[in-house]
């Protein structure tokens, strides 16, 4: 591979802090230095070659970086003027910390260890207090639930669920081969193939009120488990909302079968509604920013139905 | 790019460390032989290098040069904002960051940079495995500037929900698949919380004075949407009926919970006391559990939200 076609921030920036840190190393190996700095030895050697050439006045030989090669080591002296690499950018700190700080704050995460004093370290040089300036939650998930998930996953075996379904308003009891956990959005989920509905579901792990693990193993699916997980059933009933301009994130997190923009900025969608309880809190949550237009009989009114229930306890 | 280039941004940066004193451009040129010899390409050369080394976070400084009558710019690289102290991390550490960085990406932000100007990318050697898959953390672009107005204690402005604010910023959370900014409203004369995602337009660094921080005491903890707003702060009491009532405690966490209805027991209804910031947020966390729960007070939140269940169609 040829050092021409790479682009030039990624190679100066790996330049100015590979110069030091073989520097300040006593003849590292060449391997060594591939692995720290994601190098080819071509690329090393590449790289090394362009190094011999700087320096600082008066540009004699005595003041020009030196390169030392012997069998599979390296070398660099006279680089003083690199002695230390450049100071992390806002970017570079918010990657390192965030991500840092997100695997500790993951429940049941180990504190104390390398990751734990490793941030701290990289806080105190950026002079700051980690836990103070950068607050990271992935979701809530208990402990005991989420660490029997994880072991789950990692060990192919069945787990049983007492599962608050949210959708169906329900409470239910269901075996599932978990594939995966999850974190997106701000909340913990286990992927997986529910035997009672005989279909892959993603549940949501601060809903699941106990979790045991069962005797049966199972083989994970060959391709990948991050797909689609909603297909709604064919079977399902429709519904046509018309969302004002206030309820259109709607159109952005739930999965629409269609969308209409109309001239006011409102939106005509339609959706598949698996459990009356779900339309129900949509229709209640978002007020008067949302009405049906369209659908079963027995749907039309589930918003005002809902609302009319709810009243009765505040009268 | 050419290795050409490269040496000659080598040299330049070489270059502007190793002086005190502010280098002219013109004699960059003389010292420098790889910049090209005829002037007016020199000139557009060193512009271009200049900028690709600030784009890198390279404190290129313009001052003038001392005893030069008309006064001339010169440039130095100042060592004591370039150089990153060593935080001496050893080999395990740097493979759980690595590892960490691995497993937890922010978009759009490459936390390999990073690595490598701390030591370098070490693997993990036990081929450790966190067992749940992270979605990347959503990009904002005030997001960056934030942490630096955060870590220098730098007050910020941005307009937000219309308003200019003057702010100071105590610290950056991450809630509910969001980044929200925490600090000292001016305006308001009380912290307050932002959504970055509703923040108009780009935050900019003040000049005004640095600020102490208070220290938070109780960070950690999942925050609920009705505590992620803006407005003017009220405390809600909201009843839950028995079967809900045991995720709820979860989801709101037990040090908000001010009476169960019968002993212990998981089934039974709760009473929860909410810090709100966020009234839309409460009342659709309330109305999520149907006719399940009550909101008790404050009586004025209570009315708002017969008032809204009676526009439901």
């Amino acid at each position: 591979m040829t050092s021409r076609g790479e682009p030039s921030r990624p190679r100066l920036q790996r330049l100015l802090a590979m110069v030091p840190w073989i520097a300040s190393h006593d003849g590292p190996t060449v391997t060594e230095v591939c692995e720290r700095f994601g190098l080819t030895p071509a690329q090393l050697a590449a790289d090394l070659e362009v190094v011999w050439l700087v320096g600082v006045p008066p540009y004699t030989p005595d003041a020009l970086i030196d390169v030392v090669q012997e069998g599979d080591r390296v070398w660099i002296h006279y680089a003083e003027v690199f002695s230390e690499p450049n100071r992390l950018t806002p970017d570079q700190a918010v990657a390192l910390l965030a991500a840092g700080a997100s695997v500790l704050a993951l429940p049941g995460g180990d504190t104390s260890g390398a990751l734990a004093t490793g941030v701290a370290k990289l806080a105190a040089v950026l002079g700051i207090d980690a836990a103070q300036v950068l607050d990271i939650n992935l979701g809530g998930a208990g402990v005991e639930v989420l660490d029997l998930l994880r072991r789950a996953v990692r060990d192919q075996r069945r787990v049983h669920l007492d599962y608050y379904s949210f959708g169906r308003d329900a409470r239910t009891q269901r075996d599932v081969d978990p594939y995966q956990v999850q974190v997106q959005d701000g909340s913990f989920y286990l992927l997986g193939h529910c035997h009672l509905a005989q279909a892959q579901r993603r549940f949501r792990v601060d809903r699941i009120a106990a979790a045991t693990l069962l005797a049966e193993s199972f083989d994970p699916p060959s391709e990948g488990t991050s797909g689609r997980v909603f297909e709604p059933d064919p079977d399902d009933p429709r519904v046509v909302l018309r969302l004002r301009p206030a309820a259109r994130w709607v159109a952005d997190v739930h999965p629409m079968e269609s969308l209409e923009e109309q001239p006011d900025g409102s939106l005509v969608v339609t959706l598949a509604i698996a459990a009356e309880p779900w339309l129900e809190r949509l229709l209640v949550s978002l007020g008067p920013d949302a009405e049906i237009v369209d659908g079963p009989r027995a749907l039309r009114g589930a918003g005002g139905r809902a609302a009319a229930r709810i009243l009765a306890r505040y009268r | 790019m050419s290795a050409t280039k490269l040496e000659r941004l080598l040299n330049l940066t070489a270059l502007l460390l190793d002086t005190e004193r502010p280098i002219s451009a013109e004699s960059i040129h003389d010292q420098i032989q790889s910049y090209p010899r005829e002037l007016a390409s020199f000139r557009r050369a060193f512009e271009r290098d200049k900028d690709e080394l600030r784009s890198m976070g390279i404190p290129v400084r313009v001052e003038k040069v001392p005893g030069t009558m008309p006064a001339i710019d010169g440039y130095r690289i100042p060592r004591e904002e370039y150089a990153l102290r060593d935080p001496g991390l050893d080999r395990d550490e740097l493979a759980a960051l690595h590892l960490a960085a691995s497993a937890v990406q922010v978009e759009g932000l490459p936390a390999t940079e990073g690595l490598l100007k701390l030591g370098g990318i070490v693997a993990d050697p036990s081929g450790a495995d966190l067992g749940v898959r992270i979605a990347p953390l959503p990009a904002d672009p005030n997001l960056s500037v934030l942490f630096a107005a955060v870590a220098a204690r730098t007050p910020v402005a941005f307009r937000y929900h219309g308003e200019e604010r003057t702010v100071h910023p105590f610290r950056l959370e991450f809630q509910r698949g969001r980044w929200y900014l925490t600090g000292f409203d001016r305006l308001r004369d009380a912290e307050r919380n932002y959504r970055l995602d509703r923040i108009e337009g780009l935050v900019e660094l003040t000049d005004l004075e640095s600020f102490i921080a208070p220290v938070a005491t109780t960070l950690g903890q999942a925050r609920g949407a009705w505590e992620l707003g803006d407005d003017a702060p009220v405390r809600a009491v909201v009843r839950i009926d028995g079967p809900q009532a045991r995720w709820v405690v979860q989801h709101v966490g037990p040090d908000h919970v001010v009476s169960r209805a019968s002993g212990d027991a998981s089934d039974d209804e709760v009473v929860v006391e909410l810090p709100v910031t966020n009234r839309a947020a409460l009342r659709s966390f309330v109305l999520s559990f149907l006719d399940h729960a009550e909101l008790l007070e404050p009586a004025e939140l209570r009315a708002d939200l017969v008032a809204w269940l009676e526009q439901v169609s």
